[in-house]
């Protein structure tokens, strides 16, 4: 099973990509759509298959200097294995 | 005011090379002559496109049967929906996939009848399995989402363990585990196909292990079959919620079994837009929301989350399509969905696979236990013919 660390290079899965307008952004998969706003958003942009988690992260971390660096590595992590269990995104 | 239509279900043709006895099409299958042009369809991808449709599932029949299918993704996908071909595969060289994924193909789902090719053959009348195996290892090749769908029955479900390990060889993104529905063809031969209560119950754990095994790798998606249900399923998501159904001539259906409820007008996009379809027809409107709910649905919690179930098996099963749909235990009419269990459990043979060198032989040595789908342009019984 592939975990979630520092140097992994999470991606949209195959057959998963960005539809919608720029005002109103879905992930389009097999079966549904995830309507993204916010900081899902922020993140799975990254998800370029080209930055690496760690990068991600750090990134997140600098952009949102108010929260708490930990709870934001915490956060990130859940929502992409959220993501991956359904074979949205790959790492 | 409806919000937006989800997903649009085309249905490109009803021609197929399978013989499904399980097959959803109405028996009353739409004939080639009055198929949607090419052009046709390209208008109804720009309308869906616009009233904010996200998914175009491309299905039949054999959507391949069409020979305009490339031009067909492309438009749906030019108007900006996420396209799905659910296919057997039949038709598809690697040539037309390459073409379907460079017209902007993002999914493919084929359909397996069993592991075992003998089995598969029997149940879908025809010699299918042994291409489907090698056009599995093409698609792997390519960069689009990948799902297996096994219709499960009475026939094999008692090797559904063998089955999943064979499809899960195939390394599909997604695996659909569906029971049969009994709709069309499957409802004519419902006696052969419902899965005794030992059956099911055995089913739903191998499916849980497999999911746990899987996860991340492929995933699973399986529903238990609504007889054996305790509440009905929302289906489609609800009359006019979410999805749209055009059918090989054009008319537009809220669900895939619509046009069998008499009393129906449904438009026809070479008449109407889609939007107009969507917001004022009176098919469309004939059960969205709540008003023509009857009691135990109108009272009850579960109206928002099930709809009430399922109108055409309402019709199918009691002929009154705005009762209750009688798979829920609470429904006044529970007792049809109970005696056809009954049945099924009360005699728990289960029949062997015949073999044969034609499709005439295998119906001939089937007929006492089901009926295989037809084609639209044959009729519905097979005479013989010299």
């Amino acid at each position: 099973m592939a975990s979630l660390d520092d140097s992994s290079q999470p991606r949209l899965a195959a057959g998963c990509r960005w539809g919608g307008s720029e005002e109103d952004r879905v992930i389009l998969f097999p079966e549904g759509a995830i309507r993204l706003q916010g900081t899902g958003r922020q993140v799975l942009e990254r998800c370029d298959g080209q930055r690496t988690f760690g990068q991600i992260i750090a990134e997140l971390q600098a952009q949102f200097g108010d929260a708490d660096p930990a709870k934001i590595r915490d956060d990130i992590s859940k929502f992409l294995e959220q993501l991956w269990k359904k074979r949205i995104v790959d790492y | 005011m409806a919000p937006n239509p989800l997903a649009l279900i085309a249905e490109i043709t009803h021609r197929c090379p399978l013989h499904c006895v399980y097959c959803s099409n109405p028996l009353q299958l739409a004939d080639t002559e009055s198929e949607l042009s090419t052009g046709d369809w390209l208008r109804v991808f720009e309308q869906a496109g616009k009233l904010g449709m996200l998914h175009a599932h491309f299905t039949g029949g054999e959507p391949l049967a069409r020979q305009d299918l490339t031009e067909l993704i492309a438009g749906a996908r030019a108007a900006g929906l996420y396209t799905n071909l659910i296919t057997s595969g039949i038709g598809l060289s690697e040539q037309r996939l390459q073409a379907l994924v460079a017209a902007g193909l993002d999914h493919i789902q084929i359909s397996f009848q069993d592991s075992q090719e003998g089995a598969a053959n029997w149940i879908a009348g025809a010699k299918a399995h042994a291409h489907k195996l090698e056009l599995s290892r093409a698609i792997r090749t390519h960069k689009l989402a990948f799902t297996t769908n096994l219709v499960v029955h009475r026939q094999n479900i008692d090797h559904l363990e063998e089955m999943i390990a064979f499809l899960e060889g195939l390394a599909p993104d997604r695996m659909e585990i569906a029971h049969t529905q009994y709709y069309g063809w499957a409802l004519k031969n419902r006696a052969a196909l419902l899965p005794t209560r030992a059956q099911l119950d055995k089913a739903v754990e191998i499916v849980a292990a497999a999911e746990k095994r899987m996860a991340g790798r492929i995933r699973m998606d399986s529903v238990v079959p609504d007889y054996y249900a305790r509440y009905p399923k929302a289906c489609m998501g609800g009359w006019g919620r979410q999805l749209m159904l055009i059918n090989p001539a054009g008319k537009v259906l809220p669900c895939h079994a619509a046009e069998v409820i008499p009393g129906l007008e449904f438009e026809n996009v070479r008449q109407r837009t889609l939007e107009f379809i969507w917001r004022e027809s009176s098919s469309f409107r004939r059960f969205r929301g709540e008003e023509w709910m009857p009691e135990p649905c109108r009272s009850c919690e579960r109206r928002t989350e099930d709809f009430g179930g399922c109108r055409c098996q309402a019709f199918l099963l009691m002929q009154d399509a705005s009762a209750t749909d009688p798979a829920c235990s609470l429904a006044p009419a529970h007792h049809i969905v109970e005696a056809a269990l009954r049945e099924a459990n009360v005699d728990t043979t289960v029949a062997k696979p015949a073999s044969a060198s034609s499709f005439v032989q295998l119906q001939q040595r089937t007929a006492d236990l089901w009926s295989y789908r037809t084609n639209p342009d044959s009729p519905l019984t097979t005479e013989p013919r010299w």
